[in-house]
Formats: C-alpha cells, structure tokens, sequence
C-alpha cells in the first residue's frame, strides 16, 4: 500500500517554555518513530485549522522528543501559542535537505542569526557541538531586537563556557541589563577573527537580516559558495508538488530549505 | 511498431465488452465544444454520437486525476477502473507533466497514482484544429507518438489502432478476435499522409504568429521587459488561465475540523491569485499583478524546462479561450522576445 504524504502523525504537547513576549518553544512527544538532519523542517497541523513549516530546534541526536521555537505571528502560530500540556497536534515530515554537516570538518564555523531564527540554529549548533573536535572552531553571531527578546536565556551561559565556541550577541536597542553589543547583528562581524579562506557562514533570520547580512559577508571577503541561507517562501506541501514555495527553478521545500548562496544569487526577486 | 485497423462496428463491440470492467469516457459535442461524458448504452446501439478525432476537449485529463478538490485524510481503497477515449495529443503532454510532478522525486502522491494506475487511456489523432491551436509552435505535433495506452488514427470508416504501452498491448491480446491480424504497411503510409495534413492545417492558423523554433528558451532572458507590465493591464486575476490548463498543477493543502477529527482537503491552486504566496506578516515575493502574470509565463516556459526536463505549456490554447481579458498568449511572448527592454 502506498503511503499517505498528506498525512501527519500525531504528536502531544508535552511543554511549553516561554522564551520571549511572542516567542515560545514546545516540547512535543511523538507517537512514531521519527529522526531528522538538523536544517531540514516539519510541516506542524494544528488539527482542524492548518498546517506551517517550522524547523526543529533540538538537537537531531535527541530522538525522544522534537523541540519546535515558534513565533506567534498569525492564524496557526497563534492558535499554537494558546496550546499547553496535553494538547495534540501532527507531524509530517521532514522535509528538505540538511545542512552538509561532514562539509564543514577542518572549518571555522561562523553562525549568523536573527531573532527566531536562532532556531533552527539551535539545533544546528547543538549538532556542531556533539562533534566539537571535528571543527576548527564555532562562532555563534546572534541579533535580537532588545534584551527581551533572545531567545535560549537559559542555554546562553553554557554556550558560553564551551571550549570550542565563541559567543557574540547584539541587540539592536540596548537597556542598562545589556552589557553586550548595542546595533545590528552585522556589527558583530567586524569583531570576529576568523580565516575566511576556511570558513562557512550559516545564516538564518528575518528577511531583512539575510539580504544585508550576506551582503556584509561578501564585503568582508566571503564568496557565495561559502554563505548557506535558510530561505524562507509560503509553503503548503513541503513535498515539492504543490508549487507554493517557488524560486526560480527551485522548490524552496524540495531543493532546500539551505541554499549556498552561489545557487540563488542570479534569481530575480532572491530577496523579496 | 504494430499497427491494426478496426471498423467502426468492431470498435463498439470491443467497447460493449471493456464496459463490464471499465467507466468509459469519450467525447461529446456541444455547440462546436467537446467535453468527456460517461459511455451510455444509446452510443453502443449506435444513436449516440461519439467524437473521436477533432481537437482538444474543454476539460482536460488533470480534471480526472489532478481534482479540483480531494479529501487527502486518509488513502481510499475505492480503485476505480477508467478508460478515457479520444484524448489529444497536446492534453498527454500536460499528463506528462503532472506525472513528473506527482510520481516522481523522493514522495508519490498515492491519490493521484491509484487514479493513473486504474486507467487506460485511448488518444486520438486531431482532425480539426480550433482556432487558439498552437502544438506546432511548441515543437509538439497533433498526434500522439508516445505516452498513450493505445491511439487511433482515423480511417475512412474506422481507426488504425496502435499500442503505445504493456496496458495497450493486454487490450489487444485480450480481444485478439476483434483486433484479428496486424494490419498492412501501407496504411501506415495513409495514416502518415493525414498527419501531415492536419499538421499543416495546425501551422497554417499559426502562420501569423512569428515564432521561432525554441522560442521559450530565450525568456529566460526577459524577466524584465516592459512588455509584461502592459499585457498584464488586461488581466482582472480570475485564475482561469491555470483552472483551464492542463499542466498546472498548484495545489494547497487546507484543513478543517470533523467530528473528533479533521479532515485535510487538496484544492487546485493558482500563482495568479495575490494570496498564494503570501507568508505571515503580509509579505509577498510577487505583490504586482504584471509579477504574477509574468510568473505564469516562466513556469511554464524557464522554471519547469529547466527543472523537469520539458517544456510546461502544451500549446492546448484553452487559456487563450478562457482569459476573461483576451489575452492571446502567443501575442505577449511575441512582444516581450521583440523589445529591447
Ligand atoms: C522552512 C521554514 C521553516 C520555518 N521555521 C520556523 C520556525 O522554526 N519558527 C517560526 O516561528 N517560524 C518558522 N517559519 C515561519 C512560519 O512557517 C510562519 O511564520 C507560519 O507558517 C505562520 O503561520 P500563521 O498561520 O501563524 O500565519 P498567517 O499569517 O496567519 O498565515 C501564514 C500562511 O497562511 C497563508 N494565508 C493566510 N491567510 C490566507 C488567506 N486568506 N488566503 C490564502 N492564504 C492565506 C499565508 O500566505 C501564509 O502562508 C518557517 C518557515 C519556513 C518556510
Ligand atoms: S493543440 Fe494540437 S494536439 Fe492539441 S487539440 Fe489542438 S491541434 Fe490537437
Ligand atoms: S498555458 Fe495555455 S496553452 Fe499552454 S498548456 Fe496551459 S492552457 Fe494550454
Ligand atoms: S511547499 Fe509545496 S512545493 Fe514546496
């Protein structure tokens, strides 16, 4: 018998921490087996009112449970924001293509984020870190709006005392708490020492933030082939059939979510 | 390649036979339009009247296996066993497509596979082209070479059968005593005769049209011509140009509650509506209408060549005879390769 793509398997709230004001993480329990590459995504039902694609933010070595950090920003994601404990939802997936982890042996890492888009970064560093060794070095970037607004308060001072990473955080307005940079994430790139002839840059944020962010990096002497973006398009199927996520000749679902940015750079409308 | 000649009276008695196993579908006329309808026991007896040759149909193959609207909850085990006759040459070149679409890659669409596996399908040789006929330009012709179950060439007072697959093949053998023996060499050369004449017959209405072999591979070029823009004036984003086409294949996935449950319906979907690639927040890659008319042309023309192998756009001309604006698309394609900007 052939297998149901459309359908989810279902999964249970098992908690809910809040990260910031609009910002929580759910911890779900699923009801079948289920593994992931970090970088690729879940399409998440909320059941009766639709489906989003979210990327795990746990680690893909954590196989008891899925950990998804969602900003509540309309229908689902709002209703999601109302769950708690015990509630059910579905799963499906996961879909697209990994970040090539055994590419990045013998490199300097270089992570750039941006508000929720530490999650999938998340779960990305903590990959990484499992095989520390195996990298020159990490380098974790990470923006947000205001001092409220970082997200994983609490994994902070752990990334911290790893050996192998460094940690720079920004805000864009500062408060007296704050006693990291003040300005756009951007800024931070000009406070890293790294060898860009051996280095990555991974990029996830809002999409204001991964157009003048990969800007800075190519200015900084990175080239396209070096540069890995988290592209974000609406997405229905995440199966790459029902044409919602095109880019070009891509399916962002499909042929992503990670692009090397050499792929896209020459699509009209990259950006928008 | 086998051929055989069935008179019109041996094809209604293999037709009366297929009928305990299979719904039947072939083709209608209605005010010079043609449409599929279930096979009724009048055109058995001979009242009826069934269409075979002419051109292409108003619905086209995705209204039976691309639906307009699907409960995708749960797989049904309701296999349906269908034979459609008198599909154009032009409508299994758009299935192609959506096969690529749904049966290739790392995930099979399981609804759309049971429909394809459970049926057969019977082309047939165009005899008259309609006016927005456009194959030809497209490199396609107005008959089927490959991709049909079995295809029939009109013939004086019957059709020259062949078999274009193992399906095809199995009818045959299955009714050796109507199909008899393999017909002579020569009639294939009457058949190629027709051919040619309604191919020409097909560049002939296209002979205004001054479109160069391969003329898609150089829009790919022209993402930003002015020539967009001004089509797109006429365009009032009804979506019937996608709803019509036989190779779009856009769906989206939405849900609603049921009982204790919920239930996940698949609709077709259009690039052309402003909402179909919105996200959260309002933002759209395509806010401009002329971005979202243009988007239709590249899909079919640069993105899916480019990622399926073949060109998306058959050449059917339903969405020139759909477009609520009068859009002729041959006119704007002609505009945008002809400006410089
Ligand atoms: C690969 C990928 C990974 C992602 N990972 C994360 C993540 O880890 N965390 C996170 O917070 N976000 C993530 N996102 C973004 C997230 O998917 C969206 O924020 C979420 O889908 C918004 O859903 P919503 O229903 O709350 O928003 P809404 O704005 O209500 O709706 C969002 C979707 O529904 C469509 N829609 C809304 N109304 C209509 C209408 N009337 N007609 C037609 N369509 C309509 C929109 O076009 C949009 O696609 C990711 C996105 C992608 C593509
Ligand atoms: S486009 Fe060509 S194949 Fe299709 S109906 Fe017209 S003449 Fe026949
Ligand atoms: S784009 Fe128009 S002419 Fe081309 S296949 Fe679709 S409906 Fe037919
Ligand atoms: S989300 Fe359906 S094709 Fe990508």
């Amino acid at each position: 018998m052939d297998k149901n793509i459309y359908k989810p398997i279902d999964a249970v709230v098992e908690k809910v921490i809040t990260e910031t004001s609009n910002i929580k993480t759910f911890v779900l329990k699923l009801k079948e087996k289920f593994s992931f590459a970090t970088g690729q995504f879940i399409e998440l039902t909320v059941p009766g009112l639709g489906e989003g694609p979210f990327t795990p933010s746990s680690s893909p070595y954590e196989t008891e449970k899925l950990e998804v950090t969602i900003m509540g920003v309309g229908g689902i994601t709002g209703k999601l924001h109302s769950m708690k404990q015990g509630d059910l939802v579905g799963i499906r997936g996961p879909y697209g293509k990994g970040y090539p982890m055994s590419e990045f042996y013998g490199k300097e890492v270089l992570i750039l984020g941006g508000g929720v888009g530490m999650a999938p970064l998340r779960s990305f560093l903590l990959a990484l870190l499992k095989e520390s060794g195996k990298f020159k070095k990490i380098i974790l970037c990470y923006g947000s709006k205001t001092p409220g607004d970082v997200v994983y308060k609490n994994a902070f001072p752990g990334w911290k005392k790893e050996k192998n990473l460094q940690v720079l955080r920004s805000v864009d307005k500062a408060d007296k708490s704050w006693k990291e940079t003040e300005g756009l994430v951007t800024v931070l790139l000009d406070k890293v020492k790294i060898k860009i002839d051996n280095s990555v840059a991974i990029v996830c944020g809002p999409p204001i933030m991964m157009k003048f962010g990969t800007f800075k990096l190519l200015d900084i002497g990175y080239k396209p082939e070096q540069i890995y973006l988290s592209m974000e398009r609406n997405m229905s199927c995440g199966l790459g059939k029902c044409g919602h996520c095109g880019l070009g000749k891509y399916f962002i679902c499909k042929d992503g979510p990670v692009f090397t940015y050499d792929k896209i750079k020459d699509i009209p409308g990259v950006w928008d | 390649m086998s051929i055989y000649y069935l008179t019109k009276d041996s094809w209604k008695r293999l037709l009366t036979g297929l009928t305990e196993t299979y719904d039947i579908y072939v083709l209608k006329e209605n005010e010079n339009k043609l449409f599929y309808e279930l096979l009724s026991k009048e055109d058995l007896s001979g009242d009826g009247k069934i269409i075979y040759g002419k051109a292409r149909s108003v619905q086209s193959l995705k209204s039976f296996f691309h639906l307009y609207a699907e409960d995708v909850s749960n797989l049904k085990n309701e296999k349906v066993k269908r034979i459609i006759i008198g599909v154009k040459a032009c409508d299994l070149k758009a299935l192609a497509v959506l096969d690529k679409m749904f049966l290739e890659g790392d995930y099979i669409d399981p609804f759309y596979k049971e429909k394809r596996d459970n049926t057969i399908i019977i082309s047939s040789d165009c005899t008259e082209p309609r006016d927005n006929c456009f194959c030809t330009l497209l490199g396609g012709k107005p008959y089927a070479e490959d991709g049909f179950d079995l295809n029939l060439s009109p013939l004086k007072e019957g059709f020259i059968v062949e078999a274009g697959s193992d399906r095809g093949k199995a009818v045959i053998n299955g009714n050796k005593s109507i199909f008899g023996n393999e017909a002579k060499e020569t009639l294939n050369e009457d058949r190629a005769r027709a051919r040619e004449k309604i191919t020409g017959k097909v560049n002939n209405k296209n002979k205004d049209f001054d479109l160069k072999a391969e003329f898609w591979k150089d829009l790919s070029k022209k993402h930003d011509s002015s020539a967009w823009a001004e089509h797109s004036e006429a365009c009032v984003e009804c979506g019937a140009c996608t709803v019509v086409c036989p190779s779009c294949y856009c769906f989206l996935l939405a849900d609603m509650p049921e009982k204790d449950k919920f239930k996940r319906v698949k609709y077709q979907d259009s690039c052309q509506f402003s909402g179909y690639a919105r996200v959260a927040g309002g933002a759209t890659p395509r806010p401009e209408l002329y971005e979202r008319f243009r988007n239709r042309y590249l899909c079919k023309y640069d993105y899916r060549p480019e990622s399926l192998g073949i060109v998306a756009c058959t050449g059917c001309g339903r969405c020139i005879e759909a477009c609520q604006g009068g859009i002729d698309k041959r006119e704007v394609i002609i505009d945008v390769l002809k400006r410089k900007k």
